[in-house]
């Protein structure tokens, strides 16, 4: 019993990986291989002609550049707003347990109700915000129509959503910074401004880089938020690969052509992520 | 120079604490909104609303518990979360313990596997389970999405506690061992009594990512009576002609418990977060 129960977890731990991860994701590359017209038929093996379709086609670098655009813009203001938000609740004043506590709970949101009730507040007779803009004068905004508003609608929901998880993250970060270094920055007089850029953000670097990079694997992976706010439209202007690949799969049944797409993103993901070892070697990993 | 200094102190208090009401606007006014839209009745919403409620209703929750799908819907979601926590808790406690405990080639594998699965974008594992569900007759059916839900919560699991036993000191089981224990008894009394916080915040974590899913559901699950909150609060939009206090009375209800869970565990969410236990 004892000389089996290690070996006996590493196999269950096998079998699970192989079938829970391995399996499915060699199954997708080998479903791009093939012509599926549905799930009854029998597939057609077409090689590699699905990537080559794929690649020559307008819609595939459309999705790839507004995912390099949504998961750019999305990160760059999680992380700015998310050390922000840490280094206010790093201060002392009355209701900061509560206030910790409240920027919190976006993150516990699902996906659908925030678009839900964004939607609802933006809706064009009742919402409270067409509202207060009418009242405070300002025009209207057709918040999913034009292709420069719905990239605006559902980079504003993503932020809102993930930025606490930076928020959390800097704000444990930062109460591991020793007081003595401030302390002494500021006998030799430096402010606020200086002992952020040269005492906060050296000391929280490490951290810093391994949020980027979670960050902006999971932004450029995420379907959710885009597919329910704007569905990828108007036209295209917020279709990136994840939306594509669903709609190639599941809306035009081409499971051949949405499983390609997958392992594409896949790819371009494994080069970024290579790129970002490369160019912020992480100092300590677990 | 005194004045000054006082001038001084005085404004960073008044802006820090006006940056503090922005923030609290910001986090929580959309929270506040949902829930208050879900008390209002229905005249009171469609004429210009009133930061506070003038009058409180529950109609929409009646109509919504009375006359929709969503109490199944509401079942169907606890079902699969709680599945999914217990196995992600059951394979992630075996895989993390026999990964750290041995020194074989193979768990290497094991880990590679579960640091790549982090990175997969949900459709490169959507699709094919979706594939492979409906060859087996699986399709449509609470099991899949648990086995779906599992490919990430697993990965998650085996990540952070993977972490949390590695720093347990061997020691302890030895002399547990050493004391008569066989190493099944020492690992239920001494190893994972002492991993209760790690275990928490796994169950934590598996339980939010499958309850609040909405992307493996979408592709799973087709007929209504097997959909999970999220889907069924999305699909809402589209067949009632915009009942808005009821879609945020079931969103409101959808919510709560995670509040609640998040009142009482908050050190557990932080904990886990800054382990990176967590995808979203």
């Amino acid at each position: 019993m004892t000389r089996w129960l290690l070996p006996g977890f590493l196999t269950v731990g096998a079998i699970a990986t192989l079938v829970l991860i391995v399996g499915p994701a060699l199954y997708a590359v080998s479903l791009s291989f093939y012509d599926i017209p549905s799930l009854t038929s029998d597939p057609v093996w077409v090689g590699l002609n699905k990537y080559a379709v794929v690649l020559s086609s307008g819609e595939f670098w459309n999705a790839m550049w507004n995912g390099i655009v949504y998961a750019g813009l999305t990160i760059i203001l999680q992380v700015v707003l998310g050390i922000g938000f840490a280094l206010i609740l790093n201060q002392k004043f009355v209701g900061r347990s509560l206030l910790r506590g409240l920027t919190f709970l976006p993150y516990l949101l699902p996906t659908v109700i925030a678009v839900l009730t964004f939607k609802w507040m933006v809706d064009g007779s009742f919402g409270i915000i067409t509202i207060l803009m009418h009242e405070w004068g300002l025009p209207a905004v057709n918040w999913f129509e034009t292709e420069a508003a719905s990239m605006f609608s559902v980079i504003l929901i993503s932020v809102w959503l993930w930025t606490p998880f930076v928020t959390t993250t800097f704000l444990a970060g930062l109460q591991t910074v020793p007081v003595q270094l401030y302390e002494a920055a500021r006998v030799d007089g430096a402010g606020p401004i200086r002992q952020f850029f040269h005492i906060t953000l050296p000391m929280l670097r490490p951290i810093l880089t391994v949020i980027v990079l979670l960050r902006g694997v999971w932004m450029f992976n995420k379907l959710d938020v885009i597919w329910l706010t704007t569905g990828g439209g108007p036209l295209g202007a917020t279709e990136h690969l994840p939306v594509l690949s669903y709609r190639k799969a599941f809306a035009l049944f081409d499971i051949g052509s949405g499983a390609a797409i997958a392992t594409l993103s896949f790819l371009v993901l494994m080069i970024a992520v290579t790129l970002y070892f490369r160019a912020f070697p992480m100092e300590e990993v677990k | 120079m005194n004045q000054t200094l006082m001038q001084k102190l005085f404004f960073n208090r008044v802006a820090l604490y006006l940056a503090v009401i922005v923030l609290a606007v910001y986090s929580a006014f959309p929270i506040y909104w949902m829930i208050s839209s879900s008390l209002r009745p229905t005249q009171e919403i469609l004429t210009n609303p009133t930061l506070l409620p003038r009058s409180l209703t529950f109609q929409y929750y009646y109509s919504l518990l009375a006359q929709t799908d969503y109490p199944r819907q509401f079942l169907n979601s606890l079902i699969v979360a709680l599945t999914t926590v217990v196995l992600t808790m059951i394979l992630s406690i075996m895989i993390a313990y026999g990964v750290t405990r041995t020194r074989i080639r193979g768990k290497q594998m094991i880990i590679a596997g579960m640091l790549y699965a982090y990175m997969f974008p949900p459709l490169l594992l959507a699709i094919p389970l979706f594939a492979m569900f409906n060859l087996v007759g699986l399709n449509d059916t609470l099991l899949s999405l648990v086995i779906s839900h599992l490919t990430i919560t697993m990965p998650l699991g085996v990540w952070f506690l993977w972490g949390f036993f590695k720093t347990m000191p061997f020691e302890l089981e030895e002399a547990a061992m050493v004391d008569g224990c066989t190493r099944l008894g020492a690992f239920f009394r001494v190893v994972l009594p002492l991993s209760i916080p790690g275990l928490v915040t796994v169950a934590i974590f598996a339980f939010l990512l499958s309850w609040t899913d909405y992307t493996f559901a979408l592709v799973m699950i087709g007929s209504d009576a097997n959909k999970t909150v999220p889907l069924g609060l999305a699909s809402m939009v589209g067949a009632f002609d915009l009942r808005w206090g009821d879609i945020m009375a079931g969103s409101t209800l959808i919510a709560l418990p995670l509040f609640a869970a998040f009142t009482m565990l908050s050190r557990y969410f932080v904990q886990g977060l800054t382990a990176g236990a967590v995808k979203g």
